[in-house]
């Protein structure tokens, strides 16, 4: 794990920032639910 | 540098994975199974045993065979050892090490009368979090496995955006006012607290401004976001995110016992816990630990959390008008860039989610809980080929009797016209019949049988939609991969940033947010059922 400044706790993340991680977040939540809306009936 | 370290782990987790899955599809843990009362979910051990063992297996194998090639692919599936890792725990925490704990509180409330890991709320997600700190601090991460230790956070945040989709309108209108009412009071009173004490106990503006973020709104992210407005140092920072954590990790661990202690129902602990913890990670863990095989709790705490977020805007104007009136620097801080920059974009995630649910892609659009009203033929009586009943959920003859001879103990008129149209057509008939019987249900008006016949008439025309049940499922492991590397980032290092003034401030202000929004709570929040 690359040294921060000070250790975040529970801020630790892969992504160069947060909004980076956001972003994933949503993306895969997105392709979760095209997966949910195409394979599962109301 | 190349971050995917060479390790026959990775195949192994997915050999045990798959192995695991082969032993329970066949049968040969069936005994065990039965033992530990887990036989239900044989179902979701195959499955997630193939998927996730699969892909150990396949990535496993690959690792060991192709020598890894510096660049971002490189780095991203560094990330996949870590994270089979976090779901070996999950796997030994929810079918082993659960089911083993539930059978010792059974066992020790026959012999000393206290189910004692009932009272403390042991589940996978609580004994996720203990084994994740106990792996970190006494073990250490093992070194292939911290890239995918750091995804954890990720999977949170995927959780609480896909949990949009299991609210409707009438849910956010139910909780929606009172959300930002108790936040609203509790986020700026917090603020203003931390403010006031900081200024008595002279610590510096800059530290007083990044706490009271941190203290008032969502923790470390807060933190982070007000940091650059108050013109903080990395050593204040650090301790804000001591003191948060400090906080969120003890109140993780105290809420659920004495929430449980209380008698609070999920409505009233999840607003408690989206209330009083300071960080949104311990919110999620506190609700799923208080009630870890249903989502109701986390779903209130959760739209209390996100109510806090968007305080942040707010937090960060006041910080910045604060911060610039008491040090006069003439510092030109670009408030909106720092708004735009750093507001959390997963809570947008979340209100898209709501907004699609809201049109009623996921569950009829009236859905309240994930459960829609139907009280047709059709979802209430089952029919084979012929046309004969095969079964049905309509009242029978002799619960009718019940509820006609027990008529008379009901005072208020809609709930007799209610039960009256209950008796007359057998079914419940409109969903707001359905909300006053659930009314006289916990009014206790009547005696345990005619109860049961009401919850049972209450269950026959709410259904559960597909889609729905999906994604619930979807985010219990979200959240419980999340929640068990969580455990696995909480250093003693990073609790020890504590220190100081900044720990006391935030021992005064934690502990009067804890206690006055759980009396707050108690008081005026009340169940819907």
């Amino acid at each position: 794990m690359s040294k921060d400044k000070f250790d975040r706790g529970t801020a630790l993340t892969i992504f160069k920032n947060d909004r980076t991680e956001d972003l994933a977040a949503l993306v895969i939540s997105l392709i979760i639910v095209g997966i949910v809306l195409m394979t599962v009936a109301r | 540098m190349v971050y995917t370290k060479k390790t026959p782990w990775v195949l192994i987790i997915g050999i045990i994975m798959v192995g695991f899955a082969w032993l329970v599809s066949q049968g040969h843990l069936a005994g065990v199974l039965k033992e530990l009362h887990t036989s239900k979910l044989a179902g979701e051990m195959v499955t997630m045993g193939y998927i996730f063992g699969a892909i150990g297996v396949v990535v496993g194998l690959w690792q060991l065979a192709l020598p890894a090639k510096e660049g971002n692919f490189d780095y991203y599936v560094s990330t996949i050892g870590g994270a089979l890792f976090i779901l070996l725990l999950v796997f030994v925490n929810k079918y082993g090490l659960e089911p083993m704990f539930k059978l010792w509180g059974s066992a020790s409330e026959k012999a000393i009368g206290w189910n004692w890991t009932k009272t403390l709320g042991v589940n996978y997600i609580l004994l996720g979090i203990i084994v994740g700190m106990i792996v970190v601090n006494v073990f250490k991460v093992p070194h292939w496995a911290e890239n995918g230790v750091r995804l954890s956070r990720l999977g949170l945040k995927t959780g609480v955006v896909l949990l949009g989709a299991l609210y409707s309108a009438a849910e956010l209108r139910h909780l929606g006012g009172l959300s930002f009412t108790l936040i609203g009071f509790f986020v700026l009173g917090s603020v203003g607290m931390t403010l006031w004490l900081g200024s008595r106990k002279k610590i510096a503006n800059s530290m007083g401004g990044v706490l009271s973020a941190g203290m008032g709104v969502c923790g470390v992210s807060a933190a982070v976001a007000s940091a650059p407005v108050v013109q903080a140092k990395s050593t204040e920072i650090a301790y804000t995110i001591g003191t948060i954590l400090l906080w969120g990790v003890l109140m993780m661990f105290i809420f659920p016992p004495v929430g449980r202690a209380l008698g609070l129902g999920y409505t009233q602990f999840g607003a408690w816990a989206g209330t009083g913890i300071l960080n949104s990670a311990q919110v999620a863990a506190a609700a799923l630990i208080y009630q870890p095989n249903g989502i109701e709790t986390l779903k209130v705490a959760e739209i209390f959390n996100i109510t806090r977020i968007l305080f942040l805007p707010i937090i960060v104007l006041w910080l910045a008008v604060w911060y610039v009136k008491r040090e006069q620097t003439g510092l030109k801080v670009n408030l909106g860039q720092i708004i735009v920059g750093k507001f959390p974009l997963f809570v947008l995630g979340f209100i898209l989610l709501f907004a699609l649910s809201t049109t009623g892609i996921f569950a009829p659009p009236q859905h309240y809980q994930g459960k829609y009203f139907d009280n047709s033929e059709k979802a209430l009586i089952k029919k084979d080929k012929e046309g004969n009943v095969t079964s049905s959920k309509m009242l029978k003859d002799e619960q009718v009797a019940t509820l006609t001879a027990e008529a008379d103990k009901v005072q208020r008129e809609d709930q007799k016209a209610a039960l009256t149209r209950l008796i007359e057509n057998k079914k419940v008939m409109s969903i707001d019949d359905d909300d006053t019987l659930r009314g006289l249900v916990n009014a206790k008006v009547l005696s345990k049988d005619a109860n049961h016949i009401l919850s049972e008439a209450h269950k026959a025309v709410r259904h559960t939609a597909k889609r729905v049940s999906w994604f619930r499922d979807l985010i219990i492991w979200f959240f419980a991969f999340g929640l068990t590397g969580l455990g696995m980032q909480i250093t003693m290092a990073s609790i020890k940033q504590a220190g100081g003034q900044p720990i006391v401030i935030g021992t005064i202000v934690g502990l009067t947010k804890a206690i006055g929004s759980l009396l707050v709570v108690y008081l005026l929040v009340h169940e819907t059922i």
